[in-house]
């Protein structure tokens, strides 16, 4: 059997060579080992780029590996060259791709019963930029699809499953923070102006 | 003239009564209807004056705003305490709804926020791998969905081309006629006082294919014609044309008329 440093090392070079994200799943087989332990040196890689600080990282979506720049690094490549950028996601679209992040399995229904307008075309605009795609069929009447995010909406926004997702109380708690900063900062302009006015 | 204007600000009815209810400093839990109500109808009557055309949702929460005032509007018996039934706020469903809409107003922030931030890393798209792997060109390691969009893109490109297609036309330089060169090979013979000559001093263009081939179906139809006479001695040789006495005679009629 290959030695992890081996193994390790043949990564690398696959990493290098594929591009994408490369599957756990594939490295086990080309070694014929368990999935478990590819994982683990998939990770202990991770670590070693990680802490050493090196311009290239390795990115985890969903059980699968990719290296990337350093995000530090943006600048420099910038002024090297002009990376395409993503286009920003209109508030519509990711509101429904928030709704369909945290309900999926989704339907159709059930998104616009929380937006309180239909979303036929939003849909139809995350499924064609492939962030959203049917997972299957709800058992209730009609069987209405339903919809769920895909390995690129993971990659995209930087989760590395879908478990990594935000617990929705820490991001309303955030938003409640927000809100009284807001109403604090509010004050306190209120006060100099009234004092301003006495001068 | 009339124009349409179409403001995005607002995704949904929630979006605008969620704003509505933030302007005036309510809290959620507590909202005055009666206010609120007449700031959200007179919105939408604002939007209409300005033709903004607006999904039927928008009316639809205003009809819902409008029962839910007029139940707070009527009193509440005490008979209800009596038997002991628990007096329902009638906002509690539509209070409901905007927080379930204000959370996820709130992801969706998250969500662009996380998205901007991974778009920092860059990664390298997969280059052509056919180099590595030896297998032929062909051969698609697609899984459906890929193989869906490329579909669908390759569908949308030959509605785009249709379109084009529909819409304008492609103009050429108008290429030469065989009639036209006709007359060209009868003013060759006549100007040159030949009866005689090699099929590629006919030719103008000797690299243009078009001009040959031109040429060569004008010969062929003046053959039929009896007014030229061409021989080859060899597969591939040299076309020797010949003007018969027609060509001339041709000629002097055209002439005379």
């Amino acid at each position: 059997m290959a030695s992890k440093k081996t193994i390790k090392s043949a990564i690398e070079s696959m990493m290098f060579v594929w591009g994408e994200p490369l599957s756990v799943k594939a490295v086990a087989d080309i070694f014929n080992m368990e999935k478990k332990e590819i994982y683990d040196c998939f990770k202990e890689l991770q670590t070693e780029y990680e802490q050493e600080g090196r311009g290239i990282v390795i990115r985890e979506v969903n059980k699968s590996f990719q290296f990337v720049t350093r995000k530090e690094n943006l600048d420099y490549i910038e002024r090297l060259c002009t990376p395409v950028r993503k286009r920003r996601l209109s508030q519509s679209a990711l509101e429904t791709l928030a709704i369909v992040a945290y309900k999926q399995p989704v339907t159709k229904g059930e998104i616009e019963a929380v937006r309180g307008i239909r979303c036929d075309r939003v849909m139809d605009g995350l499924i064609r930029k492939g962030l959203v795609a049917e997972v299957g069929r709800a058992d209730s009447v009609g069987r209405p699809i339903l919809f769920g995010t895909t390995d690129e909406f993971l990659k995209q926004f930087g989760f590395e499953t879908l478990k990594d997702l935000p617990e929705i109380e820490d991001i309303e708690g955030a938003l409640a923070e927000e809100e009284d900063d807001a109403m604090a900062l509010d004050g306190i302009l209120g006060q100099i102006s009234l004092e301003d006015i006495n001068r | 003239m009339s124009y349409r204007v179409k403001l995005n600000i607002f995704e949904g009815p929630f979006d605008l009564l969620v704003y509505l209810i933030e302007h005036a400093r309510m809290s959620i839990y507590d909202i005055r209807i009666s206010e609120i109500t007449t700031q959200y109808i007179d919105y939408i009557r604002q939007m209409e004056e300005a033709d903004i055309v607006l999904s039927s949702e928008f009316m639809v929460l205003a009809a819902e705003l409008l029962e839910i005032k007029s139940k707070m509007l009527l009193p509440r018996t005490s008979i209800d305490d009596i038997e002991g039934e628990i007096y329902e706020d009638p906002r509690t469903e539509l209070v409901a709804k905007l927080q379930e809409y204000k959370k996820f107003k709130a992801i969706s922030a998250m969500l662009e926020e996380r998205r901007d931030d991974t778009a920092m890393a860059l990664e390298k798209p997969q280059e052509d791998l056919a180099e590595y792997t030896g297998e032929p060109d062909e051969y698609l390691s697609l899984d459906i969905e890929q193989f869906k969009t490329a579909f669908e893109l390759f569908i949308q490109r030959k509605k785009r081309l249709e379109e084009l297609r529909a819409h304008h036309i492609r103009t050429e330089k108008e290429r030469i006629t065989t009639e036209v060169r006709m007359a060209g090979i009868r003013q060759f013979f006549k100007s040159e006082g030949l009866r005689e000559t090699d099929f590629r001093s006919l030719v103008p263009n000797k690299k243009d294919k078009y001009d040959i081939s031109v040429t060569f179906t004008s010969v062929l139809e003046m053959m039929r014609q009896r007014t030229l006479d061409a021989k080859q001695k060899k597969l591939f040789g040299e076309i020797k044309v010949k003007a018969t006495d027609r060509l001339f005679e041709e000629g002097e009629t055209i002439k005379e008329n």
